[in-house]
């Protein structure tokens, strides 16, 4: 089980020369991350979600300890992080953590076969071995016929499915994407999303994953943790997070979001009340889990409201009215 | 149809645009408050003077002010223009010196003097022609040489009432310089001050602003300071010595001196044993590289050298090293070659292998790159000559201490660049090579030297040539090779000799310097 990151960071213990972070003139020292717990699961994405300078790259440097924390346990598969010695360390960072990161990271004078197989070259791994997981790795990201490249021959999407497949070469258990797809342009970017949850919920990896974009998170992630200025303002589902918004900051997010895939019928869906549904045989029927996008789909070829089931019995109804506003959100 | 749309289009929204722009009207409540608070005394003169150089269109706006103008460089002390002060301070003191030798000027005096002696040498002649005459003989070659004395007399006199009669116009083109001077501060005051107040706006606390007695008394006691010394200097004929040459006292020169050869001395004699171990390591590194180049029959070194330009930088270069073996060949200059090569080698690796070590922790660590800085500036700036002392003094004299001084020398531009270059490397790829487990010497190895090399490379060959340039140096202390050749033809004046031995020197080093440039192009390219 991954991770239970528990920081406490008391006005005193505070974290220095951290640059992205919200700064507090009291000591004229810098706050990253204050006041995060969380736990994640075994196999879940989480994504942490916040602007810049929210210290959502700090947290996630914590979990490997490429920042040291001031305050606070971090557990990662039952072993405390903080306490580790430096051996220990590095050999949990290469062992069982990959880490992709923004800018690629990739070292340039390497071929793309070589910067795969760099975690494996640090633990000894023979040149035979690690070379055949290294095509291996790179044929789960689609680069077959790019191993002998260097880097920079390739372009940025390619190059980052590169620091990908560097992550997973090791075959860890936890992934940490600092804003992987943050320099790619959108198109690109998109298919990297697709990408990513397929291969993730394939190899079944703890993901923590940093993302400034609120739809990349809901599109990626199983749940969802939003920051600001170092302080883990909600943590959700995706559908939790649209529907329910903690504060302002958070609804101000959420606003732009389709809500077309996250909310479900049983969200906007309105008590049966005493309407007779012997009267209408031909209302659609749809089960709880249903999304708006298919609930508009139904409601458009009836003009009965859609009746919402729970394991064949009905338990509510969504009439055109209700569903318009459960588009609209809320109201 | 698209292209007709977008031609009609244009003029319209260019000329909406054009009118807002041109609507706008000039608010200049903010403007004034701002000036005066800069000016501090008289702003409403100064808001004036300002809004007229901001209206200027084209030339150079005319305001005169008339403070700047009377007052000169007092003005622009007091209000802290201190450019503008230094400026006129100084094309000032010319008018005021003119001003000096027109008015109390000995203008002439020289030629006065002259006069004076050559009327009293002509006396002389006299008095010898009435004396000669007296005894009876012919004393008409005296009289002659007097009255021609007592004709250059009349000439030195002309010359020295010209000089006098000059002084009036001295005096009047001082006083019209000072005049189109003061002219020129009145016109071009405002428009500096009108700068140092666009300064101030950007940086309030480091500009001068307002009206500043103490800096009005400093730039007053500046002119005080420079202007009469320097006026009584250039108008008085004969002004005392300590004016024109510091009174130093020779007595503390040569104790000091006496001095510090004692503590050299001591110096020298307390660490003879780590120097004499220095010079040994140094004589070690030298012999091998000497025994590999001249041990070596010298067919073997040619083709070796020869393939070597052929590899790294192609077969022109190949040709053009042959050629430059073939004439230090043939010239007899192999041996001696051969131990410039030897010299510059052995200086060279003990640069690479010092000096790379050195800017990799130089790079790594700001606090001793702070603490190495001056002294890397320090080896590269003071000139070879003043260095060969010490080292004559602790070294000795020779090939090792030659190639000490070499080091001293040749040594910065490979610290320098490597220091450069692990600086220059990522910190995101280091960062991302430690999130895989890697460990601080696994980082170096397999990140910042490889990141660092191209820079390590130009730092090697800039070294190389540094380190060749001071090979006719360091025969002065003893060093052997070519550049003995060349110091024994300068000591004789042989200019054939120093021809051939300094186109040897030039062949050896164009050689080296082709080589690795060749082979770092190669490397370039490679990446």
């Amino acid at each position: 089980m991954f991770g239970d990151n528990a920081k406490q960071t008391v006005d005193a213990a505070i974290s220095r020369g951290i640059s992205k972070a919200e700064a507090l003139d009291e000591y004229g020292t810098v706050i990253g991350v204050r006041d995060a717990s969380f736990t994640v699961s075994r196999g879940e994405i989480f994504c942490i979600m916040g602007l810049s300078g929210s210290g959502k790259s700090t947290l996630v440097r914590h979990v490997n300890r490429l920042i040291e924390p001031t305050a606070g346990t971090i557990k990662v598969l039952g072993e405390d992080v903080s306490a580790m010695g430096k051996k220990q360390l590095r050999d949990m960072r290469a062992r069982h953590i990959g880490m992709v990161f923004q800018h690629m990271a990739l070292m340039p004078h390497r071929s793309v076969k070589d910067n795969v197989a760099y975690p494996l070259e640090i633990r000894g791994v023979p040149k035979s071995k690690r070379w055949a997981i290294s095509d291996h790795t790179l044929g789960l990201v689609n680069l077959t016929g790019y191993e002998d490249r260097l880097p920079r021959e390739l372009s940025g999407g390619m190059q980052q499915r590169v620091g990908i497949a560097r992550a997973l070469a090791s075959d860890p258990e936890i992934l940490l994407m600092d804003e992987p797809f943050s320099a790619l342009d959108p198109l690109i970017r998109l298919q990297l999303q697709d990408q990513f949850s397929g291969l993730v919920s394939e190899l079944q990896k703890t993901t923590l994953f940093i993302t400034h974009d609120l739809d990349e998170a809901i599109r990626i992630g199983h749940r969802i943790a939003i920051m600001k200025d170092g302080v883990i303002v909600q943590i959700g589902t995706p559908e939790q997070i649209v529907t329910e918004p903690a504060d302002d900051y958070v609804r101000e997010f959420v606003q732009g979001i389709s809500r077309l895939k996250l909310v479900k019928a049983h969200t906007i869906m309105q008590p049966i009340n005493g309407l007779d549904l012997s009267t209408m045989p031909d209302a659609p029927r749809a089960d709880g889990e249903t999304d708006l996008d298919a609930l508009i789909d139904l409601s458009v070829g009836s003009d009965h409201p859609v009746i919402v089931t729970d394991g064949g019995e009905p338990v509510g109804t969504i009439s055109k009215a209700t569903l318009l506003r459960g588009i609209q959100g809320g109201k | 149809m698209a292209d007709e749309a977008l031609h009609m289009n244009a003029p319209t929204t260019s000329g909406a645009a054009t009118a807002a722009v041109a609507d706008i009207e000039v608010n200049r409540d903010e403007l004034d408050a701002s000036i005066e608070q800069f000016v501090v005394k008289n702003p409403g003169y100064y808001q004036q003077a300002f809004h007229k150089i901001h209206d200027t269109t084209s030339g150079i706006p005319m305001t005169f002010n008339t403070a700047a103008a009377l007052l000169g460089p007092l003005w622009s002390a007091a209000r802290g223009v201190w450019g503008l002060f230094w400026g006129f301070l100084i094309l000032e003191i010319i008018a005021w010196v003119q001003i000096g030798r027109g008015t109390w000027g000995e203008l002439g005096a020289a030629d006065l003097q002259r006069a004076l002696e050559q009327e009293s040498r002509a006396q002389d002649f006299f008095d010898r022609a009435a004396a000669a005459i007296a005894n009876g003989d012919d004393g008409s070659r005296f009289e002659t040489l007097g009255n021609n004395l007592m004709l250059a007399a009349e000439r030195s006199r002309a010359a020295a009432d010209a000089a006098a009669a000059d002084g009036f116009m001295i005096l009047v083109s001082g006083l019209a310089l000072l005049a189109i001077l003061r002219i020129g501060q009145g016109i071009w005051s405002n428009i500096a001050y009108e700068k140092q107040y666009s300064d101030w706006r950007v940086k309030p606390d480091e500009t001068p602003s307002g009206i500043d007695n103490m800096s009005a008394l400093f730039g007053g006691l500046l002119v005080l300071a420079v202007m009469p010394l320097t006026i009584y200097r250039f108008t008085v004929e004969n002004v005392p010595d300590y004016l024109t040459a510091f009174p130093a006292n020779s007595d503390t020169y040569s104790n000091t001196a006496r001095w510090l050869e004692g503590q050299i001395d001591s110096a020298a004699a307390a660490g003879s044993g780590t120097f004499d171990g220095i010079v040994l390591a140094v004589r070690s590194v030298l012999d091998t590289v000497s025994l590999a180049l001249m041990g070596t029959p010298w067919p073997v070194v040619m083709i070796v050298i020869c393939v070597i330009a052929w590899r790294s930088a192609g077969p022109r270069v190949a040709i053009f090293t042959a050629a430059a073996l073939a004439y230090i060949a043939f010239l007899g200059y192999w041996e001696i070659a051969m131990e410039t090569v030897a010299l510059v080698g052995a200086a060279v690796v003990l640069c690479v292998v010092i000096g790379i070590p050195l800017g990799i922790w130089f790079g790594k660590s700001e606090r001793a790159y702070k603490f190495a800085e001056p002294v890397l500036d320090l080896m590269q700036t003071l000139p070879a000559f003043v260095y060969l002392i010490p080292i004559i003094a602790f070294f000795g004299t020779g090939n090792p201490p030659g190639i000490l001084a070499t080091i001293i020398f040749g040594m910065p531009p490979v610290v320098r660049l490597t220091a450069l270059g692990v600086r220059g490397v990522p910190d995101s790829i280091k960062e991302a090579a430690s999130a895989f487990g890697a460990s601080g010497r696994q980082i170096l190895r397999d990140v910042e030297i490889p990141l660092a090399l191209p820079s390590i490379m130009t730092g090697v060959n800039q070294t190389i040539l540094m380190c060749l340039s001071m090979v006719v140096i360091i025969s002065l202390i003893g060093g052997g090779g070519l550049g003995q050749v060349i110091l024994e033809a300068l000591q004789f004046a042989a200019k054939g000799p120093g021809l051939l031995g300094g186109f040897a020197i030039l062949f050896v080093a164009m050689v080296i310097d082709r080589i690795v440039q060749g082979a770092f192009r190669r490397s370039d390219l490679k990446n």
